[in-house]
């Protein structure tokens, strides 16, 4: 468990996670997306020892892989040719393209999953309640009415197969004609329903004025801490990508693989970035045994 | 001056025929516990509403509504399910708070004491969905007690709660206006329960006040009128053997009444039944909604005999809508065996009518399903129609319609296959006292008939009176069965208002001389 990350400030982890995207989309080499993704991983496995991970393996593998292959599959641009497939090029850069692009959506699905696991909906709607509170309102909302969906279709086609309408029988134009049917049934009754929830949102003031929060989530010192820390780091990376590192040259010219000094600066700043949540477990954990 | 004043007020919905209200003059006292009640579409919704300027419906209004004092307002709504907003509780707590821009340290303090109040610590952080009704309607009213009312509108909240949980939600109507003296003005069709709680009852017939008054004063005057089906069990023995002196409204006053009067239940112990074909048979079936959590059906065993008028009682979420889905064949246990024993037809009315229909009038639904089954022959279902009292509802889309019209345009979609296996959700839910009334006398024809009735319901007036077999549903299980008689004596909760008044008084010497159940 990511006991200590999960207590910090939403905004921490939320800036956490938008930095570690970025890097995944604007660091486009070889060795900065392995170690990312390495990191990344590390980061699973002190979680839940990819628990949560599993789950959506099989997808993060067929997605990288159709990537990796697509790219030389229609991309024939590029100076060093490997082999020719009948009339078609395939070229070194549009493999190495193809290969990056595949650690990059690993790297990104990777953090996105972990995402989903410690930003629960309630930490968004926290932040945005601040900033947006209209479409606090609206997220949660929506965030609500996705299970309620579910729970009301599923009673919607358990009633009408009791009725002899059903989904799973008939041919193609009948199966058509019911769902059809669902869902009509399903618009109705939820505008409907709607309404009563609308009259009670009325009821308690909704609408009134300003909307003011009820804040579970205080900044404090190690929040501040922890947002200087992720956005000064995050800054010299972005600082040295503008600088025109931090990345490899494919098109026009093969760039070359050697990193310069400066290079391996923004790898030592960018395993820094992304291991914040490791380093801070490892932190809590040593202040916990040193008082206890 | 009364704190809340109505002087010949009129309203009538924009393109309703009828006005909703009419003509009506009401006072309330501050600090005053006031139950309206009446039938269905008698207008008692849209008399709360007028009272809350927020959800003043649309319309034409005549006459004078005052307030006093420009009172904060509380309402609180029937379904406990559809007034949620948020997916977590407290967010569900602070909603109101965060709507009227109340500072953060303001509302932890408020949410501090209500919370601890309530004892709904341990809930703060649970998701609404995963709450039962009871639960969700008490979120509901300390949500909007947060907002520190001092007056409270609840309109029906009770109806789809089971009887642990209407207490429940009571008791704390009582607490608040007893300790806090916060005005409360409750809809409600359940009157056993709020007989006693009342400072004043109103009882509201097309729009208009026709009894008002004390409890007491308005009992004697409903039972001596056409709609007696109101008045809760007790006071209607009371009344039916001329009892003098004080109506007794509670058990505690009712046992003292009949220990004076040796009034003796009368144990109509039902002639064995001739039933012995069975139409189904469950052994051991297991029923889980998802594999991480607990079964809903647990090694249940069931049986039923053809004829047979049973009820399914047990809390909410004791899975009595599950077991009926599992017979309805909508459902596919995980393991274990329901057994027809003959081929029939079943029926099965959804415990939210509404999902039943899907053609947009009733009349539409009817021949939909006339063609579905290949009916041509109208003349049975133009009988049905006529005994059903529904002709004027035909052409009515199914959600414009009340409750009982509801129930019954659905229920006469089922009769139109013929079945002989009725499977009815909590078909008594939300109606009101003379709807059941025609409800039961419709279902009891049907069983005559032959039609084999298992019907799951929070009521237990109307189990003890009509079913020839009740079932207690606990844990996914059956735990106990009997004849009616049998079946509510050995319970001490789960019991009709007259088996709590003769709790251990019977006396079968005296039988003769005694009342009927």
């Amino acid at each position: 468990m990511l006991n200590y990350f999960e207590r910090l400030h939403p905004l921490v982890s939320f800036l956490f996670y938008t930095g570690a995207l970025m890097i995944f989309i604007l660091l486009f080499h070889p060795v900065y997306l392995c170690a990312g993704l390495v990191v990344v991983l590390l980061i699973h496995f002190m979680h839940d020892y990819f628990y949560g991970l599993r789950y959506w393996l099989k997808f993060m593998l067929t997605t990288a892989l159709l990537f990796f292959l697509l790219n030389p599959l229609f991309n024939t641009r590029g100076r060093h040719l490997l082999f020719l497939i009948g009339n078609h090029r395939i070229t070194e850069e549009a493999l190495i393209y193809g290969g990056m692009n595949a650690l990059s959506i690993l790297g990104i699905m990777a953090i996105f999953v972990l995402y989903n696991e410690v930003m629960t909906p309630n930490k968004l709607l926290f932040l945005f309640s601040k900033f947006l509170p209209q479409f606090a309102i609206l997220l949660m909302l929506t965030l609500r009415f996705i299970p309620l969906m579910r729970r009301r279709l599923s009673e919607i086609s358990a009633i009408q197969l009791s009725k002899g309408i059903s989904i799973s029988h008939g041919d193609l134009k009948e199966k058509l004609g019911a769902a059809m049917q669902y869902i009509q049934v399903f618009v109705t009754f939820s505008l409907e329903e709607a309404i009563q929830t609308a009259d009670s949102m009325k009821a308690r003031g909704y609408g009134q004025g300003r909307r003011t929060s009820y804040e579970h989530f205080s900044v404090n010192i190690r929040d501040i801490l922890a947002i200087l820390y992720l956005v000064i780091l995050f800054s010299m990376i972005i600082f040295c990508r503008i600088l025109g590192y931090g990345y490899l040259k494919v098109y026009p010219i093969m760039g070359t693989w050697q990193l310069s000094n400066l290079d391996y600066g923004i790898l030592v700043l960018l395993i820094l970035f992304l291991s914040f949540p490791i380093l801070i477990e490892i932190g809590g954990m040593i202040r916990w045994r040193l008082s206890n | 001056m009364a704190f809340i004043e109505l002087k010949n007020v009129s309203f009538t919905y924009p393109e309703g025929e009828e006005p909703a209200i009419r003509n009506l003059s009401l006072q309330v006292e501050k600090g005053q516990f006031v139950v309206l009640f009446g039938s269905s579409g008698s207008g008692k919704s849209t008399l709360l509403r007028l009272l809350k300027e927020e959800i003043k419906p649309y319309g034409k209004l005549d006459g004078e509504i005052r307030l006093n004092g420009s009172p904060e307002t509380g309402f609180v709504f029937q379904d406990p399910e559809n007034q949620v907003v948020a997916e977590e509780v407290l967010h569900e707590l602070v909603f109101g708070l965060e709507n009227i821009g109340l500072s953060t340290n303001e509302m932890r303090g408020r949410v501090a004491e209500l919370v601890h109040f309530f004892g709904l610590e341990p809930l703060l952080h649970q998701k609404m969905q995963e709450l039962s009704g009871g639960k969700k309607q008490q979120i509901n009213l300390a949500s909007v007690l947060l907002m520190q009312p001092d007056l409270l509108l609840l309109d029906e909240p009770t109806s789809q709660l089971d009887p642990v949980s209407t207490r429940e939600l009571l008791d704390i109507l009582v607490r608040l206006n007893d300790e806090f003296g916060m005005t409360i003005i409750l809809a409600e069709h359940r009157l056993e329960e709020v007989f006693t709680l009342a400072d004043k009852m109103i009882m509201m017939e097309k729009g208009e006040i026709t009894v008002e008054g004390s409890p007491r004063e308005v009992l004697k005057n409903i039972w001596n009128s056409p709609l007696k089906a109101y008045v809760p069990s007790i006071p209607s023995l009371f009344f039916a053997r001329n009892g003098q002196g004080e109506v007794p409204l509670t058990v505690k006053d009712g046992r003292k009444w009949i220990q004076s009067e040796s009034v003796y239940p009368l144990l109509d112990l039902q002639q064995k039944s001739n039933m012995e074909e069975e139409v189904v048979r469950i052994r051991d079936i297991f029923f889980r909604y998802d594999r991480k959590k607990d079964y809903i059906l647990d090694s249940l065993h069931f049986s039923i005999m053809k004829g047979e008028f049973y009820t399914l009682l047990g809390g909410n979420g004791s899975g009595k809508s599950t077991l009926l889905k599992a017979i309805g064949g909508m459902l596919k246990p995980e393991s274990g065996k329901i057994d027809f024993k003959q081929n029939c037809k079943l029926g099965y009315l959804p415990q939210n009518p509404k999902l039943f229909f899907i053609q947009d009038t009733v009349q539409k639904e009817i021949q939909d399903t006339m063609k579905r089954w290949g009916i041509s022959n109208r003349v049975e279902i133009d009988q049905l129609i006529e005994d059903f009292e529904i002709k004027h509802i035909l052409n009515h889309h199914p959600y414009d319609i009340s409750g009982g019209e509801l129930q019954k345009a659905a229920i006469l979609c089922l009769l139109i296959r013929k079945p002989d296996f009725l499977l009815l959700d909590e078909p008594t839910k939300g109606l009101d006292p003379v709807s059941k009334e025609k409800l039961a006398k419709l279902l009891k024809t049907l069983n005559s008939g032959g039609v084999t009735i298992l019907m799951s319901t929070h009521d237990i007036e109307f189990a003890g009176k009509y079913a020839t077999k009740c079932g207690m549903m606990f844990q996914g299980k059956i735990t106990s069965e009997g004849e009616p008689v049998s079946f509510f004596k050995g319970n001490f909760f789960y019991t009709t208002m007259l088996h709590r008044l003769f709790r251990g008084l019977a006396s079968p010497a005296k039988e003769k001389e005694s009342c009927e159940f």
